[in-house]
């Protein structure tokens, strides 16, 4: 078998244990790598129902096929738990030199089972493994973390640590890695927090299994060149993702004001132009060549990456237009390793809330040192407030009532990334359908909606899309792994994908064969969730009700009276759940599930909930 | 008439402007403000203007605002 090293390392941090197990090819096929690995680990070994903060949950890092060789963006590493922010699968992926590290050391996955009753690290170089203390660096956060390892066992090292946040079990903590990369929105850092590990550094001397590994290596490197190239033909990495922040602001669809309002006449003061003047450094992922990490000094001076998602939710969506103030906050979101979209959504919840009159509180749109100290709490669990920021919107909302739950912005018990759907059908619904909560990540069909079709239509032709990118973006780049940055951004054509996935397993697929294991990994992780909440209706896959409210409408602007209305979407919804074969319910059908060789899970879920 | 441009991302770089006023004749489409401007035509982009997403032959009125965007896949 080649594309895969067939090894998997489970390791048991209550009683230290470890060993080595290994997949057949059937497996491999099946599921691919990262996200399909993940969810069908996940789904086979959890027994439903149980606490994703407790010793039962399992962390997985897992990584694809052609995940570290050199080749186009493939230095992307898959991390994923049962999700304490949602209650349902959750997964993150993160550039990081583990991708290269774990594969030398011989696995495609790691399971992390139990919980360790004193903060550790582990340390993993080929078949050791080294359960140590990490005295020195718990408490600390991901930056001193991460020098202190770096220190001891070098630059190359491949690091994933949390920081405070995981530690405090903050629910929407991330794990960090290098410099501004972090992954695992849905709370997988909490969940690393829980089982009081730290970190986790890994080194491997073993060669990658390639079947054509000369083709390959030629291959790729000469398209990480081409690649390069094609970023400076094009000059995509000037202003990387920020680009998109002044476009948002133009088409009415950023998130100002905790998603009440969709543009902002100082947006300008934090867009792309502005961090591309202030930018001091530039970062990247490995196997990259079109790095978009642009770094500025924040208003502490400390060096901060940044890109769209950052500036969208914790400088537009909280009112600050000061770049150095929303680098700082971002910096601390890095620092104490929580997801810079919750945290940003969560504080503008609160303030839209205090703003309500739905709860007390001295914290107002645009004002930045607040939101830092407020950060802060959120990341230590410090006092009532901290304990209530901690929890994300979801649970923020449910507490505080008073209506407060139209407006908290999350799908799922995840917060909405920074497109402000209030007008744009076709992306709600793709915030609906994200099968970890709302993320932008699975299908981006914005610039589809208003090149393409129609802003207002709610027709099947939006349906398809947001289903064809999420077999693209949710499925191909999650299990592969890879990042899909070249595809749309540098016009990299899907079909490299194919060709290097075939040149390292030696096999012939055709992207048909791609689409296949997309679906059925969408099919099982509804699966996931049904099973954890039998009682699933379609409202599940609501976004917030205030984007349908006519009194949220804009008042001005390319919007201006418009709203989403629920009786379209509810069509809109049709339309997706019969194009991929699911019930009303938005449950997959017994018939979907056979077509996906998803018989034995279809009979498992049924012991839950009866299927179509 | 005098129409707004603004661009995004990289074709800033590119044009060497942000955004600025041109002149134009009336009755001019947006076709004429893209066919003015040296962007390479193969390179996918969206238009839009006030907004909302224009076909090239659309007309243009005095005081009208033209976004060109390169295609994003998010952030």
């Amino acid at each position: 078998m080649y594309g895969w090293t067939g090894n998997i390392l489970r390791i048991n941090l209550t009683n230290r244990t470890h060993k080595k197990e290994t997949f057949d090819e059937q497996f491999a096929l099946k599921w691919v790598g990262g996200r399909g690995f993940a969810l069908k680990i996940l789904w086979d070994e959890l027994k439903p129902g149980i606490d994703p903060l407790g010793p039962e949950n399992k962390l997985i890092i897992s990584v694809g096929p052609i995940a570290g060789i050199p080749a186009p963006n493939t230095g992307k590493t898959v991390v994923a738990a049962k999700s304490p922010l949602t209650g349902g699968y959750g997964d993150g992926n993160l550039g990081t030199r583990v991708t290269e590290q774990m594969r030398k050391a011989g696995y495609d996955i790691i399971i992390i089972e139990g919980q360790s009753d004193k903060p550790i690290y582990l340390y993993i170089e080929d078949d050791k493994i080294e359960y140590l203390p990490a005295d020195e660096i718990w408490g600390k956060g991901t930056y001193d973390t991460h020098a202190y390892l770096y220190k001891k066992y070098g630059k190359g090292a491949g690091v994933l640590s949390i920081g405070q946040g995981g530690e405090n079990l903050n629910l929407y903590a991330m794990i960090r890695s290098l410099e501004g990369r972090a992954g695992g929105r849905p709370g997988i850092g909490a969940v690393m927090g829980s089982k009081k590990l730290k970190a986790i550094v890994i080194k491997g001397s073993k060669p990658i299994p390639v079947a054509d590994p000369d083709g390959m290596r030629k291959l790729g490197l000469d398209d990480l060149r081409k690649v390069g190239e094609i970023d400076k033909q094009t000059g995509w990495s000037i202003q990387g993702t920020t680009g998109v922040l002044a476009w948002c602001n133009e088409v009415a669809a950023l998130p100002v004001r905790n998603m009440r309002k969709t543009h902002h006449p100082d947006a300008w003061k934090i867009d792309g132009e502005r961090l591309n003047n202030a930018r001091v450094a530039t970062y990247g992922c490995p196997n990259c060549t079109m790095r978009c990490g642009i770094t500025i000094l924040d208003h502490e001076g400390h060096e901060s990456e940044l890109d769209y998602e950052n500036i969208g939710m914790l400088g537009s969506n909280l009112e600050i237009f000061e770049l150095d103030q929303v680098a700082s906050l971002n910096y601390l979101c890095d620092d104490f390793g929580l997801d810079t979209i919750s945290a940003g959504a969560v504080l503008a919840f609160y303030a839209d809330a205090i703003d309500h009159g739905a709860i007390k509180g001295d914290f107002r749109f645009g004002d930045a040192e607040k939101a830092k100290e407020l950060l802060r709490k959120a990341a230590l669990r410090e006092g009532e407030v901290g304990n209530l920021l901690a929890d994300g919107t979801m649970r923020m909302a449910q507490r505080i009532g008073q209506g407060s739950e139209a407006y908290a912005m999350h799908v799922k018990g995840l917060e909405i990334s920074a497109y402000n759907c209030k007008f744009i059908p076709g992306m709600a619904l793709a915030f609906g359908t994200s099968p970890i909560g709302a993320h932008h990540k699975e299908s981006w069909v914005i610039t589809y909606e208003l090149k393409q079709s129609q802003r207002d239509s709610y027709g099947p032709e939006k349906a398809a899309k947001v289903i064809e990118l999420q077999r693209i973006r949710g499925g191909l780049f999650e299990f592969i792994v890879a990042c899909r940055f070249p595809w749309i951004e540098l016009g990299w054509d899907i079909n490299h994908y194919t060709t290097y996935f075939n040149k390292v397993t030696g096999l012939n697929w055709t992207l048909d064969d791609f689409w296949k294991v997309a679906d059925r990994i969408y099919a099982l992780m509804k699966f996931f969730w049904v099973r954890e909440f039998p009682d699933w209706n379609r409202t599940k896959d609501y976004p917030p009700m205030i984007w349908f409210d006519p009194a949220n409408a804009d008042t001005e602007g390319p919007i201006a009276g418009k709203v989403l209305e629920l009786d379209k979407y509810e069509k809109l919804l049709d339309f997706y759940y019969e194009q991929r074969g699911w019930d009303r319910r938005g449950i997959p059908t017994k018939k979907t599930a056979e077509a996906l060789d998803l018989k034995e899970e279809a009979a498992e879920v049924e012991k839950f909930t009866k299927l179509e | 008439m005098k129409v707004t441009v603004k661009l995004i991302g990289p074709f800033i770089n590119t044009l060497g402007f942000s955004e600025k006023q041109i002149e134009l004749p009336a009755e001019a489409t947006v076709e004429m403000v893209l066919s003015s401007l040296p962007l390479d035509p193969a390179r996918p982009k969206i238009v839009t203007r006030n907004g909302q997403a224009v076909a090239l032959n659309e007309k243009l009125k005095d005081g009208d605002r033209v976004v060109i965007s390169p295609i994003y896949s998010g952030g």
